[in-house]
């Protein structure tokens, strides 16, 4: 069992990594063409993978990653299936803020309980959740940018912010029933 | 002047009712008895007048329920994915089988059927595929030949298949004891294949569409279709997708593949659980069955598989349907 671990590896100059983790691909692939079309200051590598463990042959070759992305299509179980067995794979010192989770599909009918699951998950994990639209280029965009503005933090771009820090004030928090209650 | 009478009329107005207004004018300028009459019709009206005008020009001419049956021939032979399609195996050829045209295909298996039950009103056409298309219309002692459900067959001379729509369990045997007798075969058995695209079941049941064969060395999908891919964007299993892709394509096929809607699996075991003793005692077969639907079966389940949402390697059943040329299977034990 090989974890991918953060610090194992030296940064690159003005450089940041981000590694989409999706069971189907195919969010992930637009994704992943729209992180590199935005114009930014720095160039931003994207890896993709199915799920983990990385392939070992890889482990030269692959920079240090900045963030993990897990992307949890709602309409399939094997999707949240997949990203919980792949969170094992991860070193724990991911989770100071390095690990994020995108949640796609959320609009169309779905399982109430597989959107707590995730919730739950995001929650005693302390990572922020986002909602992702992949229907539209403009959710596909907006998804890149969010990931981005994270990714630049992670990676130690931007000046007096670190991940952890970042992490405190983005990550999820489960909000107690009666808070449910009135959401509903 | 002859006249109609009501029933003519009814199977007139309901056959203009399922034409399509764009589709009419095509339709009936390829019918011959129209012919002289084709330019005193205003395509342009609305469609209830232009069938009141319709039925008054036919009442004049005095049109028989046989001249209607040319039109609907007409009109499924061009648009024949409606309805659920049958496909049928003949089987045991006898020596003469190849040899049989369609003059004496016609007349024997007019013959055969009408001996069988002399109440039918039957219509065969040479379609300019090769196919023939035999369109029957049931009767019984009691009643005239039900012109608005009829059964359609299609079969292609010289091979042994044969495609049914809209026939009823009561006819079946009639039907295909005409068939067996005028093709020059032994027997005829469900092909367990069916569809609502008649094109695809006959490309499938006759290998009529692009096959990929296994093979003991993966080609390249590369050279095949070279993505271009961002120097930015690196696949951590890129060798996995290949992997995936390439089984896809041995399992179902490359290209485009025929449109089946449906595949039907059904299961006959024992019960095997021996915490239920009621169910495990019992004589009778434990029965379950599973159904695949979509608009496009055979490119939903490839795109399963090669997007990684099926699990591989694939399960021998599915890619049965297209090796065994059927999407209805029953399981059972050996």
């Amino acid at each position: 069992m090989s974890l991918l671990k953060p610090f194992s590896k030296t940064p690159e100059i003005n450089g940041a990594n981000i590694l989409l983790v999706e069971n189907e691909e195919q969010f992930q692939q637009c994704l992943a063409e729209t992180i590199v079309l935005q114009n930014m200051n720095v160039n931003v590598n994207v890896r993709l993978a199915r799920s983990l463990p990385l392939p070992m042959e890889n482990e030269k070759s692959r920079p240090r990653i900045d963030l993990v992305v897990f992307i949890i299509n709602l309409t399939s179980e094997a999707s949240f299936k997949s990203a919980e067995t792949s969170l094992k794979y991860l070193d724990p010192g991911y989770f100071l803020g390095k690990v994020c989770f995108v949640v796609t599909k959320a609009r169309s009918a779905v399982p109430p309980e597989r959107l707590i699951a995730v919730r739950k998950l995001a929650a005693s994990l302390h990572c922020p959740l986002l909602y992702a639209e992949d229907q539209t280029t403009e959710g596909v965009t907006t998804t890149a940018h969010r990931l981005l503005a994270i990714l630049r933090v992670t990676a130690g771009l931007i000046p007096m912010a670190t991940s952890l820090y970042l992490s405190t004030l983005t990550c999820y928090t489960l909000p107690s029933d009666t808070d449910q209650l009135n959401f509903d | 002047m002859l006249s109609m009478d009501d029933s003519t009329k009814f199977i007139l107005k309901r056959l203009i009712r399922r034409i399509p207004l764009q589709m009419l004018q095509k339709t009936l300028s390829k019918w011959t008895y129209l012919r002289e009459d084709l330019d005193s019709l205003d395509f342009k009206q609305s469609k209830y007048i232009f069938t009141e005008c319709l039925l008054s020009l036919f009442e004049e001419k005095g049109t028989t329920v046989k001249r209607i049956t040319e039109l609907e021939m007409i009109y499924v032979i061009e648009n024949p994915n409606q309805g659920m399609w049958h496909g049928f195996q003949l089987s045991d050829a006898e020596e003469d089988a190849p040899t049989v045209d369609l003059i004496q295909f016609k007349e024997q298996f007019k013959a055969h059927l009408i001996e069988l039950n002399s109440h039918v009103s039957i219509k065969i056409k040479k379609h300019t595929d090769e196919a023939i298309w035999i369109r029957i219309a049931w009767g019984s002692n009691f009643t005239n030949p039900n012109h608005l459900k009829p059964t359609y067959a299609v079969h292609h001379l010289q091979t042994p298949y044969v495609f049914v729509n809209g026939l009823s369990l009561k006819h079946k045997p009639l039907l295909f004891q005409a068939l067996v007798l005028a093709t020059r075969y032994g027997s005829m058995k469900d092909a367990h294949l069916s569809g609502r695209k008649l094109t695809a079941i006959r490309d499938l049941l006759m290998r009529q569409y692009q096959q990929m064969f296994p093979t003991k060395h993966p080609r390249p999908l590369q050279e095949k279709n070279p993505v271009p891919t961002n120097p930015k964007i690196e696949k951590e299993q890129a060798v996995n997708t290949e992997n995936r892709m390439q089984v896809a394509c041995e399992a179902f096929g490359d290209g485009k593949l025929p449109e089946l809607q449906k595949a039907v699996y059904q299961l006959e075991t024992k019960f095997r659980d021996d915490s239920n003793k009621t169910l495990k005692s019992r004589e009778e077969p434990f029965r379950g069955v599973v159904e695949f639907s979509s608009t496009n079966l055979l490119e939903s389940l490839r795109h399963a598989v090669s997007s990684g949402i099926a699990a591989t390697p694939v399960s021998a059943l599915l890619p049965a349907i297209t090796q065994k040329r059927r999407n209805r299977f029953i399981i059972t034990d050996k």
